[in-house]
């Protein structure tokens, strides 16, 4: 099984399996076999409601015969992913991880006939590693093990900073000064034009010129000599680099699998969220450790290497970080509900930042045919409060030249700056809506001509189609964006008052004015004309009572979307034909999606996403199959 | 023909970034074969859609160049095109809230500055043998009164997929091909050319849309009259 079709078997097993499970699954062995190593999960369970569709309906899906060619390289014999050998009554674990040193991907899942999942697999070779209870085939990179009645497909491969460390370090040890094929640019151009080069058009003419002369220079030159050593180094330096990274790849596989069959370390075993959420009855369940996943990844290396206190202090800052989600496939919905999880001292910064009052001024902006808008409700100096009182501390610790300076430099801005002021202009919250698309006019230049053919440019109005779109923020200071604003119109004519609100000439893509109403608690950009008629808001025509009272209940975080609505505003004649198939597809099988959190506490802030989606679907597994397959026929 | 042959560069280049486009190419040719130039393109009418593209990395998959690179892009030609034997005063007037773009040059016969224009765009291009045009290529022709034009195969490869709004605007882009004699016109051989009131000057207008598909639409041969 080649790499392309493994992520293909991934994909049409994740797309496959809840429509394939048994409600009265074994409790599977299949979650036993998730490394301990792995940050996210993404586990299928058994769908109640999907059983509706059999096997025999989900095959029949044209976007089936492609993953059947896959999954049995193009011969098929009228063999289905049901001749695969996957037993369904299990569930289906697809995983990632990653640390400093290496990253892992795969998936487990049931066997109930290894013979013909062997057909399946059939480019793994056996192991003579195995033990007596564990079965090893590999293809490449990847790693098929088999314990009982399940199965573990899974890749282990070394971070390239990781083994680029030891390489340049092996390099050097060798008696090397430099890495080859990196070059130092500034000398290089100091070494052209001269140490005391200022540049200029001139500049820009002499560069042309050289460029020519290294391009005549590539025939048969004596640098062309020095290329081949250069090249030769180069090479020298990847096969290196290879030796180490596969050197790398094998130890840390090594290494995951005497954690899990030797030592008998899974996640769902090391982890009680992750145990308890497989347990549950929905659709499906996704896991995600923050405090793993943020400070162990590759991008914090270096951090880590230089300020190894502080990494070992934030690490426990996001300790309990963990995001748990179920997915639900209801009649006419697809709901996600999600927790984020936080420590004691993440989450009193959390608590303090997302429990705040909802301002109700706000949805006056807001059209109430507008087919998407969200609100964002926060408090920034509760947040920075909290931060402050709990990081500091922290920084202070470290007996570090460079961290000393700037808590110094934090500190002393804590005591000069006025913060009430800085925090009362921007208080954190925000608010936008896009409201279809308008019709503007916008200059152009023509050439016009007489009998003779002479000609000059004359300026026209012409029609152009944009996006109506508002975007607001919170604040108590409107006066120091008033005067921000002031100064502005005195710096350039494009920006002037009119009556109660600011325009700003051809700020959007140089061509389209923006308002700015600033009043009432508020500070808003827009190009919504309507606003400027009466900046107080859209009057009667603003967001519905029951539209309002759901922002108002939901926590800090609220949005909304009609696709249906969003799309009718698009004109199809700016898209391809393809294109437009694609969004004809989407416009009538599209649905309503929206987003509500919960108060946040000290420990967690519950989310809940729906898409609630129109149209005579049996349930929404179907829904889903037919819009995936509806999508892939066009896009084949 | 002259410019044509930098039309489907400028247009390839610019197709994906907008579609109405005008483009003016103006040619003054004096008795003693020597004469002045004027090529300028009109973006103004796409401006928002530019300006839209210009803020993105890439668009469908290819990456979209930055402003500055554009206007070095510019500068480099101008600059080799100044270099080439036979041309001289060149000038680019480059209007970047219009996108609007007119450079201008004298020459010293019709050969040299076809050469000229060709070595020019085989500098500035990545890859010079993407310009299909030997040393002997020449599309204008002028002698004893006859002033000829063909439009060479260049190859570019055409846009696919165009939507059905790039279509109207490319119909509603033009291209106009105006050529001044020191001579008064007798005929012209391209059904679409028009002959000045004062017959000092021939124009040829297509839509762009027109001449993508086409380029032969351009093709022309004027009789003026040397002996007045």
């Amino acid at each position: 099984m080649t790499k392309r079709c493994l992520s293909r078997t991934i994909f049409g097993a994740l797309l496959s399996a809840p429509f394939l499970l048994h409600p009265f699954q074994s409790k599977g062995q299949s979650e036993l076999l998730i490394p301990s190593e792995a940050v996210a999960v993404f586990s299928i369970n058994n769908f109640q409601l999907l059983q509706k569709i059999s096997l025999d309906e989900l095959i029949q899906y044209e976007f089936m015969n492609e993953i059947h060619q896959e999954i049995f390289d193009g011969s098929t014999n009228g063999r289905t992913i049901k001749d695969s050998g996957i037993d369904f009554k299990q569930k289906l674990n697809v995983f990632f991880g990653q640390n400093e040193r290496f990253e892992l991907a795969g998936f487990t899942f049931g066997i109930n006939d290894q013979k013909a999942l062997f057909e399946v697999f059939d480019d793994f070779d056996k192991q003579t590693d195995e033990s007596e209870f564990v079965q090893h085939y590999r293809s490449y990179f990847n790693h098929l093990l088999i314990k009982g009645q399940a199965g573990l497909l899974i890749r282990v491969d070394p971070n390239e900073s990781w083994v680029r460390k030891h390489t340049d370090s092996i390099w050097f040890s060798r008696g090397h000064d430099r890495i080859p094929g990196e070059t130092d640019w500034d000398e290089a151009e100091e070494e052209i034009l001269g140490e005391d080069a200022d540049w200029s058009e001139d500049m820009d003419n002499e560069m042309f010129a050289i460029d020519d002369e290294l391009s005549a220079l590539e025939d048969g030159d004596e640098s062309l000599i020095l290329l081949s050593e250069e090249d030769l180094l180069q090479e020298n330096y990847n096969d290196l680099k290879d030796s180490v990274f596969l050197a790398f790849q094998e130890r840390y596989f090594q290494e995951v699998m005497v954690h899990l069959f030797l030592e008998n370390k899974n996640l769902s075993g090391a982890d009680p969220e992750l145990a308890a959420l497989l347990t549950h009855g929905s659709e499906a369940v996704f896991f995600m450790d923050n405090s793993r996943n943020v400070v162990n990844s590759s991008n914090f290396s270096q951090f880590r290497t230089l300020f190894p206190t502080l990494h070992r202090d934030l690490k426990e800052l996001y300790k309990g970080n963990k995001v748990l989600g179920d997915l639900y496939l209801k009649d006419d919905q697809i709901e996600a509900k999600i927790t984020t999880t936080y420590g004691d001292a993440l989450g009193r910064i959390y608590a303090k930042m997302n429990n705040t009052k909802f301002d109700g001024k706000v949805t006056r902006y807001i059209h109430d045919e507008s087919p998407m808008y969200f609100n964002y409700n926060v408090n920034l100096q509760e947040a920075y409060d909290q931060a402050y009182q709990l990081i500091i501390p922290l920084l202070k610790e470290q007996k570090n030249t460079r961290i000393a300076t700037n808590v110094l430099v934090v500190e002393v801005l804590n005591e000069f700056l006025n913060k009430e002021a800085i925090f009362d202009t921007y208080k954190g919250s925000m608010f936008a809506s896009y409201s279809g698309v308008k019709t503007v006019q916008v200059t152009q230049l023509e050439y016009t001509y007489d009998e003779d053919f002479n000609y000059e440019e004359k300026e026209v109005l012409m029609d152009q189609e944009i996006p109506i779109f508002t975007l607001g923020f919170s604040t108590e200071r409107n006066d120091i964006p008033e005067m921000v604003l002031r100064q502005l119109a005195k710096m350039t004519s494009k920006c002037k008052k009119v009556k109660d609100y600011w325009v700003f000439e051809e700020a959007i893509l140089n061509s389209l004015p923006i308002y700015i109403i600033n009043q009432n608690d508020l500070f808003i950009l827009t190009n919504d004309e309507r606003l400027i008629v009466n900046t107080k808001g859209f009057g009667k025509n603003r967001l519905g009572r029951k539209k309002r009272k759901a922002i108002k209940k939901s926590g800090f975080l609220y949005a909304k979307s009609d696709w249906n609505a969003v799309m009718e505003g698009i004109p199809e004649t700016m898209l391809s034909d393809k294109n437009r198939e694609v969004f004809k597809v989407l416009k009538t099988q599209g649905g309503v999606m929206e987003l509500k959190s919960s108060s946040t506490t000290t420990r967690k802030t519950d989310f809940t996403l729906t898409y609630t989606y129109e149209g005579k679907y049996e349930n929404s597994g179907k829904y889903v199959l037919d819009v995936v397959n509806s999508l892939f026929v066009i896009l084949k | 023909m002259r410019f044509i042959i930098l039309f489907p560069f400028v247009l390839g280049m610019l197709l994906s970034l907008t579609s109405c486009i005008e483009i003016l190419d103006d040619i003054s040719l004096n008795k003693d074969g020597s004469g002045t130039l004027k090529y300028n393109v009109n973006l103004s009418a796409s401006k928002v859609k530019i300006n839209s593209v210009l803020a993105l990395d890439s668009l469908e998959g290819k990456r979209v160049p930055e402003l500055v690179e554009i206007e070095d892009y510019l500068r480099k030609f101008v600059f080799h095109l100044d270099q080439e034997k036979g041309i001289s005063n060149v000038v680019l007037e480059s209007d970047y809230d219009n996108f609007m773009f007119k450079l201008s040059c004298d020459f010293v016969s019709l050969e040299r500055l076809q050469n000229g224009i060709k070595a020019a765009l085989k500098q500035v291009v990545k890859n010079p043998d993407d310009v299909k045009l030997s040393d002997q290529d020449m599309w204008i022709f002028f002698a004893e009164g006859r002033w000829t034009r063909s439009i060479p195969d260049l190859e570019i490869p055409k846009k696919n997929n165009l939507s059905l709004e790039e279509i109207e605007d490319l119909k509603k882009g033009s291209y106009i091909s105006i050529t001044r004699f020191e001579y008064p016109v007798k005929s012209v051989s391209n059904p679409k050319a028009v002959i000045a009131k004062n017959k000092l000057a021939v124009m040829v207008r297509e839509n762009a849309y027109a001449v993508l598909e086409n380029p032969n639409v351009l093709e022309n041969t004027i009789m003026i009259n040397s002996e007045k």
